[in-house]
């Protein structure tokens, strides 16, 4: 019982320690491996890897116990009190190399930094470090990914394993496989097209579903992984180097050798005590087919590794030689985007793809209401509402409709127009944005809604991406992407950059704002240029602190009262 | 105080007369409300976007003065506020559709109304009832009926508020749908009110009042 693709953080991995059974790789204790996968679990709901809905209604209904409903990281936060301690244990030691960090104000709690800008100020992705892994059975691959992965102290680091791509058996090959005479070790086993493909989508950031392979019925599950957002992948099995395509896209390969007696002695326990194999079938099996493929295909791959790693997870050294090359790797491509932002574009005349609500008497008079620091909230909702209405309706009408004729109860024809897309979805960022979403609601009826949540860290002043959420198959939609205030332009870059991850048409992306400064109209439009922007106003400047001049305060505590 | 001046969200038809600038969408809406197939539920909600956008437009025609606030930053800004005194009459039965668009605007405006039916026989409008704020006079007036067809209806209605003391120029009609016809006549029976509507067609969707209220 592999647990296949799980894109692992801190969690997951103190999970293990929790049990309290010293990690040898590929082993552990009942219990441990219940939590294990269990764990796996929780992470795998918690992860917004997972961005769509295949989950089923049990992260939504898995509230923390310390978060309130409406946190929106009550579904990142697991139960109980196991994880509880577990999460206090990760925030004692996180405070290392890396920028995690517990924010505390007075309502509310945020565990997790979120990942920083991935992209540059044009709005491209710098490719993901790949670090590949290869080694024989049992060698303690999964160890090394895992200690790789603790060590790194990110949490853009997604694990793909090669165990997901096994071909799916015809029935004639199943019935080979249960009596252990099906080669699981040969290339010919995996499925290589599809692992390129993916890991090649997932190394440009790009949102990608990967099988569940069910070593039951060797077929793949109906239910996919979907693995985004990796800074860094950790890529591991048996014949990862292999291939020479898929070795051409591994950044740093690492080989762990471990003597085959210990991976034989491995090999014997797991198969026998978790998968319930009999040890004359595992030894054949062994024999032939496991010892012959290293030897062909496993061991003489070994040349073409950066690192070769002897005892595997033991050896503490080479990982940390591992570690600090991934690290100068990543320093490499770290940007300090919000600054250059506010660089950017300066005095230029505004784009064309920038479409400001017409100032009619009643928009100019509903934002005087809004932005008078003395309207009290109950107007300040209602006309900001009434607002949004007219930025919505207004977006409507641009988009795509196509002349059609339709008979009148008077037994006329009449010669109208009808919409001539595929579908719509809203997609809010949190949380201001949210508040866009029931006006929307209000001009299309059943549409799908997306939420992402981007928070600027407040010591780097880098937007950083905590939560997504967006609906199934959001490829071919039109999608109207809400902010209510946009200053640098900073987290509006960011959340199209992951709508265009999730493979969304730039030219198909309306982003709606209440308000927006001629910097960030700038920066939006210097990095996506074919997304349209609307905004009811634009102001001229952003002071120092980022702040919209003469702008209209914070429009979320103003919206929902959090002042 | 600043007077109002055409924008681009209307067009002028003639003096007094402005329809809604024509975007696919509102295209879309019009071909909604029109089609036979159109469900009733679709049907309201198509009209209750519609009527909205008339209404949003029509309060673009009212008075306002200037005013400079300061906002959460500590900045000034230079906006304006609109001038008291506004009501909105409906013209029963299918003026009411409307009401609900005017109140998610305008949330404690006064509402008068006006009841007035064709005379089977000889089609003409009869007035049967009326309840308006009682300083009508001083206001500057909303009237609201969805679809002009003959314009008999409106143009007494309007007859009835100027009874009442209401300045022609102080009345605003808010339509959907109007005719050619309907413009025509009305313009010349009360040249000083403005009329605002979404569309103007021979082909009017009679049965608005009848689907919308479900009576059909």
């Amino acid at each position: 019982m592999r647990t296949g693709t799980v894109t692992r953080d801190l969690k997951t991995n103190n999970m293990l320690h929790k049990c309290g059974v010293p990690l040898t790789p590929g082993d552990s204790c009942a219990n441990c491996r219940l939590s294990n996968t269990n764990m796996a679990d929780t992470a795998k709901e918690a992860s917004f890897s997972l961005s769509n809905s295949e989950r089923t209604s049990r992260s939504s209904s898995q509230g923390s116990g310390s978060a309130s409903g409406d946190d929106p990281f009550g579904d990142q936060m697991s139960q109980g009190d196991h994880q509880a301690a577990m999460r206090r244990a990760s925030r004692t030691r996180t405070q290392s190399t890396s920028d995690i960090k517990v924010l505390r104000t007075s309502k509310r709690t945020i565990y997790t930094a979120g990942r920083p800008p991935w992209f540059d100020v044009k709005g491209q992705f710098k490719e993901a470090f790949v670090i590949g892994i290869c080694g024989g059975s049992a060698s303690g691959k999964t160890t090394v990914a895992n200690k790789i992965i603790e060590a790194l102290d990110v949490p853009w680091v997604v694990q793909l394993s090669m165990d997901s791509f096994y071909k799916v058996l015809t029935p004639e090959e199943k019935e080979l496989a249960n009596q252990s005479d099906y080669n699981f070790d040969h290339p010919d086993a995996f499925d290589f097209e599809l692992l390129f493909d993916t890991l090649k989508k997932l190394k440009r950031g790009r949102n990608v579903e990967v099988p569940i392979y069910d070593f039951t019925t060797h077929s793949r599950t109906k239910q996919q992984h979907t693995l985004y957002g990796a800074n860094v992948i950790i890529f591991e099995g048996i014949l990862t180097f292999v291939n020479p395509e898929v070795r051409k896209m591994l950044d740093m390969k690492v080989f762990v050798d471990t003597d085959s007696d210990i991976r034989l002695a491995r090999r014997l326990r797991r198969d026998i005590m978790e998968r319930n194999r009999d040890l004359v079938g595992v030894l054949k099996q062994y024999d032939k087919f496991v010892k012959p493929a290293f030897e062909q295909h496993i061991e003489p791959s070994m040349a073409h590794a950066d690192i070769v790693v002897p005892r595997g997870g033991e050896n503490e050294v080479a990982i940390d030689l591992i570690i600090r090359h991934v690290h100068s790797e990543l320093e490499k491509r770290d940007v300090h985007f919000r600054s250059q932002l506010a660089a950017a574009g300066q005095g230029q005349p505004l784009p064309s793809s920038l479409h400001v609500l017409e100032s009619t008497p009643q928009v100019r008079g509903m934002h005087t209401i809004i932005r008078n620091r003395e309207t009290n909230r109950d107007e300040f909702i209602f006309y900001s509402k009434r607002l949004m209405r007219l930025l919505i309706e207004q977006a409507m009408a641009m988009l795509p409709f196509k002349t059609v004729k339709v008979k009148t109860p008077q037994g006329s024809t009449y010669e109208g127009m009808r919409f001539n897309w595929k579908r719509l979805c809203g997609v809010s960022i949190l949380r201001a944005g949210e508040t866009m979403e029931p006006a929307l609601c209000a001009v299309c009826k059943d549409i799908r809604l997306g939420k992402i949540l981007i928070q600027t860290n407040l010591s780097t002043g880098e937007p950083e991406l905590h939560y997504l959420r967006l609906p199934k198959n959001i490829s071919e939609d039109h999608v109207f992407l809400m902010d209510a205030t946009v200053s640098t332009g900073a987290a509006a870059i960011m959340a199209i950059r992951v709508l265009l991850d999730h493979d969304v048409q730039e030219e198909n992306i309306f982003f709606l704002s209440m308000l927006m400064a001629e910097s960030g109209v700038q920066s939006v439009a210097y990095a996506f240029p074919k997304v349209k922007i609307l905004a009811t106003a634009v102001d001229p400047e952003v002071n120092d602190k980022y702040h919209i001049i003469p702008g209209i305060g914070n429009f979320g505590d103003r919206y929902f009262g959090t002042d | 105080m600043a007077t109002i001046t055409s924008n681009k969200a209307c067009q002028d038809i003639g003096p007094n007369v402005r329809v809604l600038k024509s975007t696919g969408q509102l295209r879309e809406l019009q071909t909604v409300l029109r089609d036979v197939e159109t469900s009733r539920s679709d049907f309201m909600f198509c009209a209750d976007r519609l009527i909205r956008l008339v209404v949003e437009e029509g309060l673009n025609q009212l008075p306002y003065s200037p005013l400079s606030v300061t906002t959460p930053t500590g900045y000034g800004y230079d906006g304006i506020t609109f001038e008291k005194g506004n009501c909105g009459v409906s013209i029963m039965r299918s003026g009411e559709a409307m009401e609900q668009g005017l109140r998610d605007c305008c949330r404690s405006i006064r509402i008068g109304k006006i009841l007035i039916q064709s005379e089977a026989d000889t089609r003409e409008a009869k007035v049967y009832y009326a309840k308006f704020p009682q300083d009508i006079e001083t206001r500057k007036v909303l009237l609201m009926y969805p679809i002009l067809s003959s314009g008999n209806t409106a143009i007494q209605a309007v007859q009835v508020l100027k009874e009442h003391g209401v300045k022609e120029s102080n009345i605003l009609l808010l339509s959907l749908f109007v005719t050619p016809h309907a413009v025509k006549s009305v313009t010349e029976e009360h040249p000083e009110m403005t009329i605002l509507t979404s569309e103007i067609h021979p082909h009017v969707p009679l049965h608005f009042g009848q689907k919308y209220f479900g009576t059909d």
